[in-house]
């Protein structure tokens, strides 16, 4: 029993990280132009994923190090001052565009523009960490979450056809667009495998206290969580495909989005979808201004640990109240949530290689892992996300200005 | 023991058991016809700004001198070293350090005054 409660941290780190607005704009926007085409890209940076947060997992459990302890104290400050400056930038835009999406999900049900929100939601997700201790803050997003599977109930409501779905897992090219095809490829992967999320999640093993006892633990909650992310957004493509395709929405403005489930489960669809989006939207604001925290606290060595008091961790608790202050001023002057999305995942690719790299080199240090470090298995895995990361940060820009 | 895997960028631990910093720098003493030895261990923005690039160090000392402020340099004697073994443990007060003067601040005129900041959970862990 007290294992199947380990999975919350699972849960949250997908909601919050899997799950963001990223994720559910580009998935959709697959599925309004491709149809179920892409579900191999999914299915891809799922598995890309799951590696990527076991291995994070396990340093964390065998080593009590988290990755960004054992990334500077492995290859120095001056090194790592390049993935941490360029990771809180990005975090910043990415935390400024979740804000964004819960108050989308607030104008889609109220009518009033997004921007009067972002100050109320900052305070909000201020208030949840501030007052929250950290298995507050997993449990509420992991239960709140599950509001997500709405998604994947839109999907089969739509009786999408079970041969289409299933060609989606094989790659194909199609007939039209191939430019955009790739571009939005890409930006699926960048919105799956966000270096917030694999940062965070060491930090949560480090928070539950998990040691050499919890990897087979590590390897399930990772596996179950990414996988509970991934066939949501699975549903979100495929409830896209089966709505807006045929309408010949391509969702190029966010007031098309909620059509997708409105159009399968009538006027409850409309409300979940809108609950579905504010709810995994407010788990990413969460978990990457906790991160953010985290990972400079980690960066500089100070006490870190949203269990305790702020004022005994005040540079701790200053940093994500700075970052969710700053972060909703970027909602503030954006005039469209959407467009900062896709920007901030196309930077999270561009500097995805940054982590990984040096990530997949501290994973065979026997210093750190001892007689766990990376098998035959994660280090194929490895070498194929490495090579990936390094090939889509090559080709972000040019296919965002043929593609996007 | 290899100073620039096993002490250069470790967790340094106090007294208490309280975080207190990355080692940042280590100073060493040149002996005459002696090998060299280690004087001291040194933290702070000054020593980070150094390994990214002397000039920004001389750039943050000037900045920091028109603001007329002075920071002491946040050093631990190598004597005060206790154990080297994934983090360094020092016979030390964090909370004594010059680098602390942040935390103090911060916690005395930004998180405290705010309501709730001294609820702590610590004990609810499951």
């Amino acid at each position: 029993m007290k294992n199947i409660l380990k999975v919350a941290l699972g849960i949250l780190t997908s909601i919050g990280g899997f799950l963001d607005v990223g994720a559910i704009a580009t998935t959709a926007q697959a599925g309004a132009v491709f149809g179920p085409r892409l579900l191999w890209v999914l299915a891809f940076s799922t598995l890309c994923v799951i590696f990527l947060v076991e291995m994070s997992g396990r340093l964390a459990a065998v080593s009590k190090h988290t990755l960004a302890d054992a990334l500077r104290e492995r290859f120095g400050f001056r090194f790592f001052i390049l993935p941490y400056a360029s990771e809180m930038i990005v975090d910043l835009l990415v935390l400024g565009a979740e804000i964004g999406g819960v108050c989308l999900a607030l104008q889609f049900v109220t009518g009033i523009a997004f921007r009067w929100f972002a100050l109320p939601v900052a305070l909000l997700v201020w208030l949840f960490l501030w007052l929250g201790s950290f298995s507050f803050v997993e449990d509420a997003t992991a239960i709140l979450g599950l509001v997500t599977i709405a998604f994947v109930i839109g999907a089969i409501r739509m009786k999408p056809g079970l041969h289409a779905v299933a060609a989606g897992f094989v790659p194909s090219l199609p007939p039209h667009d191939r430019p955009q095809y790739w571009y939005i490829a890409l930006s699926i992967i960048g919105a799956v495998i966000s270096p917030y999320l694999i940062y965070f999640y060491s930090s949560g093993a480090v928070e539950d206290e998990w040691t050499v006892k919890d990897l087979r633990v590590n390897r399930f909650v990772a596996t179950i969580g990414m996988g509970f992310g991934s066939v949501v957004a699975m549903g979100v493509m495929v409830v896209a495909a089966a709505t807006l395709l045929p309408a010949g929405i391509a969702l190029d403005r966010y007031e098309q989005a909620p059509l997708m489930l409105s159009r399968s489960l009538g006027l409850a669809g409309f409300y979940l979808f809108a609950a579905s989006l504010g709810i995994a939207c407010f788990g990413a604001c969460v978990e990457s201004a906790l991160a953010m925290a985290y990972l400079t606290a980690q960066t500089f060595g100070w006490n870190w640990g949203e269990s305790v008091a702020p004022k005994h961790n005040a540079r701790f608790a200053s940093v994500y109240t700075g970052a969710i202050l700053l972060a909703a001023c970027v909602t503030l002057v954006v005039s469209d949530p959407l467009k900062l999305t896709l920007f901030s995942m196309a930077l999270t690719v561009v500097i995805l290689p940054l982590l990984l790299v040096p990530m997949i080199m501290l994973m065979n240090d026997g210093n750190f892992l001892k007689q766990h470090r990376n098998g035959p298995l994660s280090n194929f895995m490895g070498i194929v996300i490495v090579v990936t990361a390094i090939l889509l940060s090559i080709l972000a820009i040019p296919l965002q200005i043929l593609g996007g | 023991m290899d100073l620039l895997l096993d002490v250069l960028d470790q967790q340094l631990i106090d007294k208490h058991g309280r975080k207190a910093g990355k080692i940042d720098g280590i100073a060493l003493e040149l002996r005459e016809g002696k090998p060299p030895r280690v004087a001291y261990l040194e933290m702070g923005t000054d020593v980070l700004a150094r390994r990214i690039s002397p000039r920004l160090e001389r750039w943050l000392q000037a900045l920091r001198a028109r603001m007329g402020r002075e920071v002491a340099p946040f050093h631990v004697p190598w004597s005060k070293v206790k154990k080297v073994h994934l983090t360094v443990d020092a016979d030390i007060d964090a909370s004594k350090e010059p680098s602390y003067h942040v935390e103090r601040w911060l916690a005395q005129h930004v998180i405290g005054p705010i309501p709730g900041s001294e609820i702590d959970h610590q004990r609810g862990k499951r």
